[in-house]
């Protein structure tokens, strides 16, 4: 897991990498806003931590630098403000939590865990399940051939491979995928079943999904025995 | 006469081969077509490869440029290329033309269902004729038939920088992936029409 600190007080800069390095995290500090940008700009990062005050480029800046730039990655803000008017300005421009000073290094821990548990989701990991792998990036069906899927498609793929172990009904799906089209049916869900079904065959893998239409669902691997 | 023909006096067997074939293709056509009231083929392309380009293959070939090698070491003297609108009519065009009678099926590549590294799809085979002369027939779909003419199109128009390659390589492959899926999306809508006919069929008393 990769962090970026970005924390212009030396001290607290030290401490908090130390003990974040301790939890096993792959930490790189900045110390100015500045600097953060520049990591950003080379790297990437699971999650962000960034104190508002500092110089160069302060933390609002880095972040709404980020967001125009298209990096989701979740940012934790830390703030020694503790006006309300900063933490709206803070999330508004796109953070995901912030953190007062002076604060417990516990909780520091607590809440990059959760943002970095959040980013998992943010952030879909390239999957494999049977003979086939799903690459996010590209949106990638691969066996023994490649198509490339819709996002849709894809979502539906991931949802999947994620549940293999049990059964989806059609309307987990609809709720998960199609949440905010509301005039998507069991009709919809069918089609884009049926639309993986003959994908899959079609780069000569053994899974197939069962389940009819209305149904429950569930990805099935023919070659395990 | 200039010149003698590569085929010597074959070249109306050749014709008779094509014709053959062409009519195996139509007559499944047409028999789909009365099924379901669409024809399956876009278009099908046929030819007798032509001296120069024959001369030129056994060249390159290394062979010698006699009637023998043009009939019986180059496969393609006969070429035909059917054009389909859905996946699924390239199985039944293949399994049509393999019945023919005199038909023996000297190899057939998938490219389909195990595409080329670069993309390329396209159903592969060569037929030899009442044992003796041989014909390649190419089955694709309109999407795998566009990307094959515009692949060509960009790599043989326009010189490609060694540095740009490997990128656009790989986006003519992502290319012919998506139109891969389109062309699995739009069968599998078309089976589901097909489908939902047949049941509103099935429960309507004429």
């Amino acid at each position: 897991m990769k962090l970026l600190l970005a924390e212009d007080t030396r001290d607290l800069n030290r401490a908090e990498t130390a003990i974040l390095t301790h939890e096993g995290y792959d930490v790189t500090s900045a110390y100015d806003g500045q600097e953060a940008l520049d990591y950003l700009e080379e790297d990437s990062f699971d999650a962000v931590i960034l104190d508002i005050m500092m110089p160069k480029v302060d933390g609002i800046g880095v972040l709404k630098a980020m967001r125009e730039n298209n990096i989701l990655t979740p940012v934790l803000l830390l703030t020694a403000k503790t006006e309300v008017d900063d933490k709206v300005a803070g999330l508004d421009a796109g953070a995901d939590d912030y953190l007062a000073k002076p604060f417990d290094m516990r909780e520091l821990l607590a809440r990059v865990r959760a943002l970095v548990r959040r980013g998992r989701e943010y952030n879909p990991q390239d999957m494999s399940f049977g003979d086939v792998s799903l690459k996010a990036n590209e949106m990638e069906l691969s066996c023994e051939n490649s198509v490339r899927l819709s996002i849709r498609e894809f979502e539906l793929m991931q949802m999947l491979m994620i549940h293999a172990d049990g059964e989806l009904s059609t309307d987990d799906i609809l709720q998960k995928i199609w949440a905010s089209e509301p005039e998507a049916n069991e009709d919809t869900v069918w089609l884009y079943i049926s639309y993986l079904k003959r994908k899959l065959s079609a780069i000569d893998s053994g899974l197939t999904i069962e389940g009819e239409r209305g149904g429950n669902f569930k990805l099935l691997d023919t070659q395990a025995a | 006469m200039a010149e003698e023909s590569i085929y010597g006096p074959y070249r109306p067997e050749l014709e008779k081969i094509q014709k053959e074939l062409l009519d195996d293709i139509n007559s499944l056509r047409e028999e789909i077509k009365a099924k379901n009231g669409m024809d399956p083929v876009e278009h099908c392309l046929s030819r007798i490869k032509d001296e120069d380009s024959m001369r030129e293959k056994c060249v390159r070939k290394g062979l010698p440029v006699t009637t023998e090698s043009a009939l019986t070491k180059i496969y393609d003297a006969v070429g035909i290329r059917v054009v389909c609108a859905f996946v699924d009519d390239i199985y039944k065009f293949r399994d049509h033309l393999i019945a023919l009678p005199g038909a023996e099926v000297v190899e057939e590549k998938d490219y389909i269902k195990h595409a080329k590294p670069n993309g390329y799809r396209s159903y592969h085979m060569i037929l030899r004729m009442h044992g003796k002369f041989y014909a390649e027939i190419q089955l694709r779909t309109i999407s795998q038939d566009t990307w094959a003419a515009l692949e060509h199109h960009i790599r043989y128009k326009h010189d490609i920088s060694k540095s740009n390659e490997e990128l656009i390589a790989s986006e003519l492959k992502r290319c012919a992936d998506e139109l891969a899926s389109t062309d699995l999306s739009m069968q599998t809508i078309r089976d589901m029409i097909f489908e939902e006919n047949k049941r509103t069929d099935g429960s309507e008393s004429k």
